[in-house]
């Protein structure tokens, strides 16, 4: 089967970003895992690194050591090649212990009209999908939450959000692994590191990986 | 072992930070200004990407226990050292108990310190730069205080003589506007956006290692809303809602939900990182081939740089 080559952009002087889609997505989310990992087993020329967000693959490469125009076919032959992926199980699943105390519980349940247990009750049944790594080191975008407890991020951003923060905002679910400034509503707080660079690998939490918070006392 | 006697606003260890993690989300990090930092290493004889003190934000004091070569690069300001001036892209030696005193910094925001074989803290995860947002890497994750002590790393063979100062040519220069290429989602601004970007000057509102925010004209923003987060560099130029352009800087996040109007060149990122807050940036749009050919020209001035100081050094 042939499909249309994806969109491929460049990200400044040295990175192309690859456009599988433009939404939220499991499945899309999946494929355009195994297309980071079909890229990467291409080893090509002057390629650093490959790394997966949402819906698009980023490809960071040295523009002296390998010629752009050739670069972006290949990418794009490799991301034609790529089948989505069937729902497969995840390989690791992550019990994330969390007292649901955060600052924003009450006003999250008076914004969605739920009662505080009900919020914490659909914020544990799932069990989430990491999408991807990023804005800090270790921070994981967990999704789908529910949609009933979906609301847009905080008009001003917290200038001091705690480490270990549980935070959810939009259909999305997340820790924060350091004291950032963040947008996110605090549902609660977790003891788990998200991030130790001491350790190997040095994310808790890696693409692809299941997630379930377990309420504690 | 050199000795902070009095730590600026802002003191830090930085080299090159680390090239790859973003996967991780791990920032590229390191030093704001790249090329001032590897034009002093190489002066010195270090590798390029040799650790150095970042200095920002006001007057400090570093002693030195044993004789010890260095080189200032980046943010002018008055410097002295042992009591003489000390130029900047200069070899200067510190005699033993000698101090560098720095009493403000005149022009740009970040200055280099950078010492003959380094500052030899363990590298993290491959890097010796501070992250301040995660609180790892450098001395302790953390700004340099009063008393805080570093080690430097062994110092080349046949270093530099004292004195030694580099051409004019071969230091950065910060001349024209600041380069863009289109960013991945200029085709979804309207026009009017990226010709505003083009012609307006806008000014540092203010600035961290995350990002600068700028103060300008407002750019268009229509129907961009839900953009799933995507890949993001230091030097892209995001457009949050109130239009008003946030330049991502080498600490900033590598994933971003914002719409990337233009990216920065790197060697531009280095010259942005040096306007302080209200210096006017005025920006000029390149084709990629064009990005390249500039690419090529930093690094064979960092090669010719090379070659000065091997044939200075005979």
């Amino acid at each position: 089967m042939s499909r249309p080559a994806p969109a491929i952009l460049p990200l400044g002087e040295s990175a192309l970003t690859i456009a599988i889609g433009d939404r939220v997505d499991p499945g899309l989310n999946a494929w355009t895992r195994a297309i980071r990992d079909a890229i990467d087993r291409a080893s090509l020329p002057g390629v650093r690194e490959v790394i997966a967000a949402y819906a698009t693959v980023t490809v960071f490469y040295d523009p002296l050591a390998a010629d752009t125009g050739h670069l972006a076919s290949a990418l794009g032959e490799i991301a034609r090649g790529v089948e989505p992926p069937p729902a497969a199980a995840p390989t690791r699943l992550h019990r994330v212990p969390v007292r649901y105390d955060g600052q924003d519980l009450e006003a999250v349940a008076g914004r969605t009209g739920l009662s505080v247990q009900e919020v914490i009750a659909r914020h544990a049944e799932r069990t989430y999908t990491v999408y991807c790594l990023g804005f800090v080191p270790g921070f994981a975008y967990l999704g789908e939450l529910d949609a009933a407890l979906a609301l847009p991020r905080r008009e001003a951003p917290r200038r001091r959000v705690p480490a270990g923060s549980v935070a959810i905002a939009g259909r999305q679910t997340g820790v924060y692994p350091y004291e950032t400034p963040g947008g996110w509503h605090l549902l609660g707080h977790t003891d788990l590191v998200a991030f130790d660079p001491a350790r190997e690998p040095p994310a808790l939490f890696a693409p692809g990986d299941a997630v379930r918070f377990e309420p504690v006392a | 072992m050199i000795t902070v006697r009095q730590a600026p606003a802002y003191l830090a260890v930085q080299d090159l930070g680390w090239p790859v993690g973003r996967g991780l989300g791990l920032p590229p990090g390191g030093a704001m200004d790249r090329s001032a930092l590897q034009t002093a290493n190489l002066l010195l004889g270090n590798a390029a990407g040799a650790a150095a003190l970042e200095w920002a934000i006001g007057a400090g004091t570093l002693a030195f226990e044993a004789p010890t070569r260095l080189a200032l690069a980046g943010a002018g300001g008055d410097a002295r050292l042992g009591g003489s001036d000390a130029p900047p892209f200069t070899v200067l030696e510190a005699r033993a108990g000698d101090e560098l005193r720095v009493e403000r910094l005149r022009s740009g925001a970040w200055l280099y310190v950078c010492l003959c074989g380094g500052v030899s803290v363990p590298p993290i995860l491959g890097s010796r730069s501070t992250l301040l947002t995660a609180g790892f890497g450098g001395h302790g994750g953390r700004l340099l205080r009063d008393d805080d002590r570093l080690p430097t790393g062994r110092v080349p063979d046949r270093a530099p003589a004292p004195g030694l100062a580099l051409p004019a040519e071969l230091r950065p220069a910060d001349e024209g506007p600041i380069r863009i290429l289109a960013g991945p989602q200029r085709a979804r601004f309207p026009d009017s956006a990226w010709d505003a970007l083009l012609a307006g000057e806008y000014r540092i509102a203010a600035g961290s290692r995350m990002g600068y925010r700028l103060d300008g004209p407002p750019l268009a923003v229509p129907g961009l809303g839900d953009l799933p987060s995507e890949a993001a560099v230091p030097g892209a130029v995001q457009v949050p809602p109130d239009g008003l352009p946030i330049a991502l800087m080498p600490d900033g996040p590598t994933i971003g939900g914002y719409a990337k109007l233009a990216v920065v060149l790197a060697e531009d990122v280095d010259r942005l990182a040096q306007r302080v807050p209200g210096a006017p940036v005025r920006f000029e749009a390149l084709t990629l081939g064009e990005a390249h050919a500039h690419l090529r020209a930093a690094r064979a001035r960092l090669e010719a740089l090379t070659t000065w100081v091997e044939r200075a050094r005979r």
